[in-house]
């Protein structure tokens, strides 16, 4: 799992050019949206697409990506469920 | 002012102005489920021309051959010979400029190009289309994102009531692609069903293909009207200086450019507001406020999207005319598609085809880039209009001309950034990010700047230089500030990048963070975020850049806007790794 956890911060950095940032910057507990990043509603998109890119798993709407988005953590043990590569 | 003396529009479901409002009257829509378009994966509900169709209509025009004419520049083509034909002109003169409206031209060609390399560029698909009819001036690509035909209109009056030129041909084209679909659906704005604008239950927009234009020209003291001639009496744009991609909450941009255009007009001439109801939760939501925020909420409204689907740079123009038809004919057309409409504010969504004696319309449109533009249209009913007008973007300000003056300029090259003239910047030719190192070296702090594709880094850094010595209200926004920038390559350097992410079936991940680049205008929108900008945002597209087209966009839009204190005006360019930026800020005070 926290593997998992540090590999999604590091790939979540380089989609979202989090410029200077590195995983230990990232509170995998913290709300991702909102306060602490400053990540938008295209950020939400791409992190959509980082789903099915890396994990083979596909979100309908972005609504669905809100409960999921809501911390690295919750996008981990969310991954771990449902991946299928 | 300017009146029309000609228009036409063709669109999968007729071929003439007339016949298009008649189809949409009986209620038809050519909006259509398709599986797998394009080679698309996912399905989508879209509009497309028949290619049979359009040929033919070609065919009628010319013995060249359909070959040497893509889609998009065929559809132009017709429209734009429909609408000349009318008018009864000589497009061949040089009285007459052509200005083309569109979004995406030819990018559909970045996955395969039998024809000349340049054939991508807007500038290319304008030249081909004026010199189809021997038209010897340069044309102008407006290219605003969805604003575009709006804006076109806009550039027109501008153009027209300087005295530049005699008639305007105005054209809005756009075809799709797996281009422009598959962008679409990564921004999960595409509806799976017919679009409902306006609608409690609305699930996204339907993207659709048309071609339409108008042919203008200015109104003198002298000038008798013709009977139901379409009269431009004022048009605004104004930045929301929000998000490059969410329209303001607030409507602000849109708010502000209703109240502009309708400036001491009395509202309740108005028969209706065609307004660009794109059936995405978001856009109908901030228009409803907007219209709410402007005193208009009683006012039928109606959106023309459930017939044509979303045109992106010919909705502006198409919707225009349509909305002509109608008062021509005293009709307030049905929002198709819409049973149960449900806004965050309410609006008075025309539900039915209902009858008006009113001759004045509010035409509104909102995109991406933060640009939002707003039209006052009049239809002379009674053959009685006096030349007299209201309004600001109508009125030609000849008598008293501004003393235009430039405070600062910044040119950014391949190899330094030159703030009045003093290289400020050097620039290491190995280095594999210097658009980067100039943030640095400049001290900017802006993580935003990291998301951006070059076109917009290399805008926003201009921008950052020019502006860092000059003192102005850094904190409110500012309506009385404009910014105009054009160039050669639009924003092909980021188109290129998003088709690699849709190029290879078996990796197939279309990016909406890469997408939301491929409008050349978002860096006008990325500098009015930064700067509080909230007037004008215009992107411009010519083959080369030529100083005198700033000084000349710069002069006409003081002009109409008399308000404006400040232009950011400039040349941005990137394109083949290689950067071209000369920007300049400008005062009439």
């Amino acid at each position: 799992m926290e593997n998992l956890i540090l590999e999604l911060k590091e790939e979540i950095i380089e989609v979202l050019n989090l410029e200077g940032m590195t995983p230990a910057d990232i509170d995998e507990n913290a709300p991702l949206f909102g306060e602490g990043l400053g990540l938008d509603s295209i950020d939400a998109l791409e992190l959509i697409v980082l789903m099915e890119k890396n994990y083979g798993i596909k979100l309908a709407n972005a609504n669905e990506g809100k409960e999921i988005f809501k911390s690295v953590r919750v996008m981990a043990e969310y991954i771990k469920e449902h991946r299928t590569k | 002012m300017i009146y029309s003396i000609g228009d036409s529009i063709i669109s999968p479901l007729a071929m003439t102005s007339r016949s298009n409002f008649e189809a949409v009257l009986r209620g038809e829509s050519r909006l259509q489920f398709q599986e797998h378009a394009f080679g698309l994966p996912e399905p989508c509900f879209i509009s497309l021309f028949e290619d049979e169709k359009l040929d033919s209509a070609f065919s009628a025009l010319s013995d060249l051959g359909t070959d040497g004419y893509t889609k998009v520049e065929k559809a132009a083509i017709v429209a734009a010979s429909q609408a000349i034909a009318e008018a009864n002109i000589s497009a061949d003169s040089n009285d007459v400029i052509f200005i083309l409206s569109t979004t995406k031209g030819n990018v559909d060609l970045l996955a395969n190009n039998p024809y000349e390399p340049e054939r991508p560029y807007l500038w290319r698909s304008a030249q081909i289309i004026a010199s189809f009819f021997n038209n010897p001036n340069m044309p102008v690509v407006v290219s605003n994102a969805c604003i575009s035909g709006c804006a076109a209109q806009i550039t027109a009056s501008n153009l027209l009531n300087a005295g530049l030129y005699k008639y305007a041909v105005v054209i809005g084209a756009e075809t799709l692609s797996k281009f422009v679909i598959s962008g679409f659906q990564s921004f999960k704005a595409l509806s799976p069903e017919r679009c409902k604008p306006f609608d409690a239950n609305r699930r996204g927009l339907n993207l659709g293909e048309a071609a339409a234009a108008i042919v203008y020209t200015r109104a003198t003291e002298d000038t008798i009207l013709p009977e139901n001639a379409l009269i431009l009496r004022a048009g605004a744009i104004n930045n929301d200086a929000n998000h490059i991609s969410g329209p303001s909450r607030t409507g602000e941009g849109l708010f502000r450019a209703i109240q502009k255009s309708i400036c001491d007009f009395d509202t309740s001439k108005l028969a209706f507001i065609n307004a660009h109801g794109t059936a995405t939760p978001y856009n109908d939501d901030m228009e409803s406020v907007a219209i709410n925020r402007a005193g208009l909420q009683d006012i039928p409204v109606n959106s023309l999207k459930g017939y044509f689907g979303h045109t992106l740079g010919a909705a502006g123009v198409l919707e225009t005319i349509m909305a002509h038809q109608a008062l021509k004919h005293h009709t307030v057309l049905k929002t198709l598609g819409t049973d149960e409409p449900g806004t965050t504010m309410p609006v008075n969504v025309s539900m039915q085809n209902q009858t008006t004696d009113g001759n004045t319309f509010m035409k509104l449109i909102s995109g991406f880039g933060g640009s939002n533009a707003a039209l006052l249209m009049e239809n002379n009913r009674n053959n009685n209009m006096s030349v007299e007008t209201h309004g600001r973007a109508s009125q030609p300000q000849q008598s008293e001309k501004p003393t235009i003056s430039v405070i600062s300029r910044c040119e950014i090259t391949d190899d330094a950034v030159i703030l009045n003239g003093q290289t400020i910047v050097s620039i290491n030719a190995d280095s594999t990010n210097w658009l980067a190192d100039i943030y640095h070296k400049i001290g900017m702090a802006y993580p935003k700047f990291f998301k951006m594709d070059n076109l917009c880094k290399a805008g926003t850094l201009a921008a950052e230089i020019l502006l860092r010595d000059v003192d102005f209200d850094r904190e409110t926004v500012k309506p009385d500030w404009a910014v105009l920038l054009m160039n050669s390559a639009s924003s092909l350097d980021d188109d290129r990048h998003y088709q690699t992410t849709i190029q290879d079936p078996a990796n197939y991940y279309p990016s909406p963070a890469v997408f939301v680049y491929t409008l050349a205008n978002i860096v006008t929108g990325e500098i009015a975020i930064r700067h509080r900008i909230g007037g004008e945002s215009a992107f411009f597209i010519y083959p080369e850049y030529i100083h005198e087209q700033l000084e000349r966009s710069v002069a006409v839009t003081f002009a109409a806007n008399p308000e404006f204190t400040h232009i950011i005006c400039g040349w941005v360019d990137y394109d083949d790794g290689h950067c071209n930026v000369n920007m300049e800020l400008y005062t009439n005070k």
